[in-house]
């Protein structure tokens, strides 16, 4: 894994793609070199000490050509609300690339990648990726309603079949992406590798799904986070431990940060 | 105007080159932090608490932002001793950067077996001093207990000093009534120094699902928010003792560093400042020699307690 750097970027572009979901775009050269996709980045999202935390955000698309990142996220509070109001040519102070990435396997042909809301957002990179490498990607997104679908031509472009789930059936399936996942299953698309990010309750269902298939499964975690670098040991999750001598589950606390933020879908213990 | 000044400042009969450590549990073993800082610039490292037996810490949400701070309730994850000795102190060896030990224990057996146990290995693996932590406010058992009663300090830490020639650092909690006293028993105990203040403990409830945000309920609150209350203790115990004093508390300034050592601190510690800014001792470090070098003072030690009142 290359180093963590701390870095100005300038901010190129930024814009409501959706209804309180922001796109941005930065000039980030010395991350792109070593970003992988499921990668972070730690942002100080105001200029002074308030709110005083980092906020990490997934790298949504990494552009080596040209030196840029995208982040993609949604105003939830004091942070995400000063980011979205930074101006293009504003410096931002950033840490990154973070975390482990996502781990396309070598061997595997068909790629099926599960988005719920703002979990699209680490998705887009590893598309891309799967793409370049040749896999046959299929993506499978979920909103509230038809407003809020978010990615849908980006992933298409790219060359991804894309199926959408909307909760009040605005557009296309309605229901859960979870029952896009069953359906394609039982039609006897069976991908490789399985890829997700979203609500944990959703990353639940799509772990149970994937464990039933005997489909590998991998996803993108997040937690309340300070440092970002390992040290606070603020943003953990529960792990399975290797040990399975008793009949009870063992786990124990990883770092988001630094031991994820991506992990084997059947490792991580979900808390109801 | 001078072009020289001296940074240099003793603790617990440890040379430092500079006021500026690092708050315990808020710097990893250290070499989280190498891509960041040289660590050989900084005055003292202290590491991530250590216990004798591995701890696996509290569930998680773990933190919380507050206004101008953060509540935590970590629990104390950590290696255990023997993991930290044998994987985390070697690689420290190629700094020159005195390497200060925070223990903790559920017992004063466990702290004396701690203390016992660094001491053995304090000169092949460059352990230079203890902090004793009497002042966790995350942990089920003991805990903060220690460190809120006059009698249990001087016991705890009279059982310590016996053990070991290691200076001893204590780590005092703000969550008392008096903290002149709990200060002094820890003097008379045999402390070489105090480090004040641990957390303040707090809560937050998320007003949706009713239920308090923290998966631990309390935590510990850092960072500014807490500046004023760590200064004016910080203040307190100065007068008291006569043992240098650790300032501890929402330092993220070279401003909030010197305020500290006006009021009476001989060092201090950075903290939570290092999560939002990975360089801010180094930076502190420069801001107050460039603050010494521009009011005329040649020694940094002319600079403690200075206070006017």
């Amino acid at each position: 894994m290359s180093a963590i750097l701390n870095i100005k970027v300038k901010i190129l572009s930024g814009k409501e793609v959706v209804p309180n979901i922001y796109l941005m775009r930065l000039k980030a050269p010395e991350i792109t070199q070593d970003a992988l996709s499921g990668q972070f980045i730690h942002i100080k999202c105001s200029k002074d000490n308030y709110p005083l935390l980092r906020r990490p955000f997934s790298i949504h698309r990494i552009d080596k050509e040209k030196g840029e990142i995208f982040i993609l996220f949604q105003v939830v509070g004091e942070g995400t609300k000063l980011l979205a109001q930074r101006v293009v040519g504003d410096d931002l102070d950033i840490m990154g690339p973070i975390g482990n990435g996502f781990n396309i396997y070598p061997e595997s042909r068909k790629i099926m990648i599960v988005g719920g809301g703002i979990g699209v957002a680490p998705l887009l990179a590893l598309c891309e990726e799967s793409i370049r490498q040749g896999k046959e990607v299929r993506v499978l997104i979920s909103a509230l309603k038809k407003e809020l679908v978010i990615g849908e031509e980006s992933f298409r472009n790219l060359g991804a079949k894309v199926d959408v789930a909307t909760d009040d059936g605005s557009y296309q399936h309605k229901g859960l992406v979870t029952d896009l996942l069953e359906g394609s299953i039982r039609e006897g698309w069976l991908a490789n590798q399985i890829f997700a990010c979203g609500p944990k309750s959703m990353l639940k269902k799509i772990v149970e799904i994937s464990l039933d298939a005997h489909i590998d499964c991998q996803v993108s975690l997040e937690e309340r986070m300070a440092c970002g670098i390992g040290a606070c040991l603020g943003c953990v999750c529960k792990i399975k431990t290797k040990d399975k001598k008793e009949d009870k589950v063992k786990y124990e606390f990883k770092k988001v940060c630094e031991d994820g933020p991506i992990f084997g879908g059947s490792e991580v213990v979900w808390d109801d | 105007m001078i072009d020289k000044t001296c940074l240099k400042v003793e603790i617990a009969g440890i040379k430092l080159k500079n006021p500026v450590m690092t708050a315990s549990g808020t710097f990893g073993y250290g070499q989280e932090y190498v891509p960041f800082v040289d660590l050989n610039r900084l005055g003292a490292m202290i590491l991530k608490g250590i216990t004798l037996k591995p701890k696996m810490g509290n569930p998680p949400p773990r933190i919380i932002e507050t206004p101008s701070g953060m509540l935590n309730a970590i629990g104390l994850q950590n290696v255990g001793v023997e993991m930290l000795i044998r994987e985390k102190l070697p690689y420290l060896q190629k700094f020159n950067t005195p390497v200060i030990i925070n223990i903790s224990g559920d017992t004063i057996e466990e702290y004396v077996e701690l203390a016992e146990r660094l001491g053995e290995v304090s000169k092949e693996m460059g352990v230079t001093g203890l902090e004793v932590n009497i002042s966790c406010p995350n942990v089920k058992k003991r805990g903060m207990v220690w460190g809120t009663d006059a009698k249990a300090t001087y016991e705890i830490i009279n059982s310590i000093r016996k053990t070991t020639s290691l200076p001893l650092i204590v780590k005092l909690t703000p969550n008392v009534t008096n903290i002149k006293t709990i200060a002094q028993a820890a003097e008379e105990a045999g402390a070489d120094a105090l480090s004040l203040i641990n957390t303040l403990v707090g809560m937050t409830v998320d007003i949706d699902s009713r239920k308090p945000k923290l998966a631990n309920i309390s935590g510990g609150l850092s960072g500014p928010a807490v500046k004023p209350v760590a200064l004016w203790l910080v203040w307190q115990v100065f007068q008291t003792v006569n043992i240098p004093v650790i300032g501890i508390g929402g330092i993220i300034k070279v401003e909030d560093a010197l305020e500290f050592i006006i009021a009476g601190a001989r060092a201090i510690e950075i903290g939570t400042a290092n999560f939002v800014n990975p360089r801010v001792t180094i930076e502190i470090i420069e801001g107050i020699e460039k603050y010494l070098i521009e009011n005329n003072i040649k020694d940094i030690n002319e600079l403690v307690g200075s206070m006017k009142i």
